[in-house]
């Protein structure tokens, strides 16, 4: 036994060290974490419904956020949406104004697609085309659509070109299905009252 | 059957579309070092298949039970003590894996020598060397990063001991893949006039990025995959229907016409 | 202070270039090869390593007279997990974007064999001085060996360094031109691979010009 204790004792003392270190580091740091898990998708909150409060915003169900102005009045709603993409799965907010009509915005969390091709989906440039579209009805996804089309705003999107795929899957298995899904809850009444839920 | 169904996914996505060695980088340093014959690099892919199942079940079994946030066995030890509220350990995890790791080896180390004396023969050697494949460890972190959620999030989404062997034992077989495909080539390399600077590491990484171009082929697999293995939900059933009753009577309202050929096809093959 | 071995001076210069952890001794592949996407992530990587590597040289280095043979390895594991784990959880707290960008790399850093070989190598048979130069000579090392890779790929792949773009800039015409490829993982076999040929050629040159 004491054999054990002679060449072990280093170990021990040593895990000891490490475990209370560790700890520390726990305590200190874990807040802050915690924090900024809820920040990645609190901070695109403004993003996807213009004139939201970052700090007013609320969870009300799961997966859903309301959004409220300055003045804490109800301004909209934003889902977050997982669904499988070209490569992997694509995990997005969707931003809808008050009565759940129209899309405000669009915000990529996590895409994994074809970078060059399929990753502009991520890119405001080609996803600002979901902002105003209505949301009462699914998005479909065309091909070569000129400008003059793309400003008509009438539940049609432009697909990317070489990456069809990757913009079928962000429209047809991420925001269709969350939308609908919402949109349902939202007419059962689930959603009329902010309720507490579990945050991280 | 949706079980099933995400088991094959898993499957065939750690060892095909993304393949441990050749898409995530992990275990380069035996894809390089043991890959000179094929006998050998086999032997490898075996060792690493065995004991990444094992450390794969034994991380699973930690991770679940004690690690993660709001794990049940800790959580009962805990509120025993006089604490109150989930416990959440997650911060030992990478300690708890690397020993696990460690003593999984040496564990089946001893176990192969004792009662397949053949066996330790012809993979043996390789064991004490797979301490420190990076490999094990990404599975076990990827197992972590499925089972150690945040708290709140639906029961249903944490894997399983099912998904999480599987994730383990088929990463360890894509390894085999990749190692087996790499001695391969490299025994016909030996009879080629590679430049000198580029012997040895140079020319087998420019190998591995051939072989990972190929593997990237695979990629999108998964997508048709799952629409093949699983039924779809209904909102999505009710948007395709929707849709394709659009796409029937569809006024191609800018005078933009599509290609024949593309409107032939089926709604959900696109290309 | 060394009784035996290479002096710090030694260690500090032999870990940046003759004996650079990526080009010459070929240690830590897996981070090489997979962060090296770009500089940002490359360059936070290579702080995490060296962080880790000089912890770890210079605790290895405290306790080498107490220490049990035997036991080294297991010291070794459990000093380098604890050190991974706190620079895991600082860089969640203080960069949590590049934080997930580098996802599985930095616990990765564990089973990184340049780690356990320095500390075996060096900071087990010397003292704390030379431990600690040793370290940071190899983590610059380590860090040169990241910053080539990330610059060549990050350049043809993005057309940017540090994310700052020098061409094929986005929305111009030559945005087209960009090499996608070598942001991913074959490029990253084909960057190493021909980087490690040009650096033997280069150190065989010299080993030429020495010897005539």
């Amino acid at each position: 036994m004491t054999k054990y204790i002679k060449q072990g004792w280093l170990v021990v003392l040593l895990a000891l060290a490490f475990g209370a270190a560790l700890a520390g580091v726990n305590r200190a740091l874990d807040p802050k974490i915690k924090l900024n898990e809820k920040n990645a998708t609190y901070d695109q909150v403004p993003n996807v419904v213009p004139g939201a409060d970052k700090e007013k915003t609320q969870p009300v169900a799961k997966n859903v956020l309301q959004a409220f102005d300055k003045e804490g009045k109800p301004i909209g709603w934003v889902i977050t949406a997982t669904g499988m993409g070209y490569a992997d799965q694509i995990k997005a907010l969707i931003g809808l104004n008050a009565d759940a009509s129209k899309i405000t915005g669009i915000y990529i969390l996590d895409q994994k697609e074809t970078p060059g091709l399929g990753s502009k989906i991520a890119t405001s440039k080609w996803n600002s085309q979901f902002i105003g579209q209505p949301a009462n009805e699914p998005l479909s996804v065309h091909k070569r659509m000129t400008e003059a089309q793309k400003q008509e705003k009438n539940g049609k999107i432009d697909a990317i070109s070489g990456a069809t795929i990757s913009s079928k899957a962000l429209t047809d298995k991420v925001v269709n299905p969350a939308v609908a899904e919402f949109r349902t809850a939202l007419q059962a009444g689930e959603m009329t009252k902010p309720k507490e839920v579990e945050t991280k | 059957m949706e079980y099933v169904a995400q088991l094959i996914l898993i499957a065939f996505g750690a060892a095909i579309i993304n393949n441990f060695v050749l898409i995530y980088f992990v275990g380069i340093c035996p894809f390089i070092g043991v890959s000179r014959r094929v006998d050998m690099a086999f032997g490898m892919g075996c060792a690493v298949t065995f004991v990444i199942s094992i450390a794969g079940l034994l991380s699973w079994f930690f991770t679940y039970y004690f690690l993660r946030e709001g794990a049940p066995w800790a959580t009962a030890i805990y509120n025993a003590c006089g604490g109150d509220g989930p416990s959440n350990l997650t911060i030992l995890s990478y300690i708890i894996y690397i020993f696990v790791i460690a003593s999984s080896v040496q564990l089946v180390e001893m176990y192969v020598r004792k009662f397949f004396p053949t066996l330790y023969k012809s993979f043996g050697v390789f064991l004490p060397l797979i301490t420190t494949n990076c490999a094990i460890l990404f599975a076990c972190l990827e197992i972590m990063k499925n089972v150690a959620v945040p708290a709140g999030t639906d029961p249903s989404q944490i894997w399983g001991l099912g998904q999480s062997l599987t994730l383990a034992f088929f990463g360890g077989v894509g390894f085999t893949i990749a190692i087996v495909i790499m001695a391969g080539i490299r025994e016909d390399l030996d009879l080629c006039d590679v430049p000198k600077p580029l012997k040895g590491p140079g020319i087998t990484l420019l190998v591995a990025g051939i072989l990972a171009m190929a593997f990237m082929g695979f990629s999108g697999v998964n997508g048709n995959l799952e629409k093949l293995l699983k039924p779809e939900t209904p909102a999505m059933q009710a948007s395709a229907v929707q849709q394709s009753n659009k796409a029937t009577d569809e006024t191609v309202e800018g005078k933009v016409p599509e290609p024949k050929s593309m409107k032939a096809l089926p709604q959900q093959y696109p290309h | 202070m060394a009784k035996d071995g290479p002096t710090s001076l030694e260690r500090f210069i032999n870990g940046i270039l003759p004996e650079n952890p990526v080009y010459r001794q070929i240690l830590g592949m897996c981070p090489t090869l997979a962060v090296t996407s770009c500089m940002k992530n490359a360059m936070t990587m290579a702080a995490a390593v060296a962080f880790v590597l000089i912890c770890a040289n210079l605790v290895v280095s405290l306790i080498r007279n107490i220490l049990q043979p035997h036991l080294r390895i297991l010291v070794f594991t459990l000093t380098i997990a604890t050190f991974v784990t706190i620079a895991d959880k600082v860089l969640a707290a203080f960069m949590y974007d590049t934080s997930k960008q580098l996802g599985p790399y930095i616990p990765l850093i564990i089973v990184n064999c340049l780690i356990i070989c320095r500390c075996e190598v060096c900071a087990s048979k010397q003292g704390v001085v030379t431990a600690f130069f040793d370290a940071v000579g190899n983590s610059l090392g380590f860090a040169l060996g990241l910053a080539t890779m990330a610059t060549v790929r990050e350049l043809l792949a993005t057309g940017s360094w540090f994310d700052i773009p020098l061409f094929w800039k986005e929305g111009t015409p030559s945005e087209t031109y960009r090499w996608s490829l070598m942001g991913l993982a074959p490029g990253a076999f084909f960057t190493l691979g021909l980087l490690l040929g040009v650096a033997n050629w280069i150190a065989e040159k010299f080993a030429k010009k020495q010897t005539a």
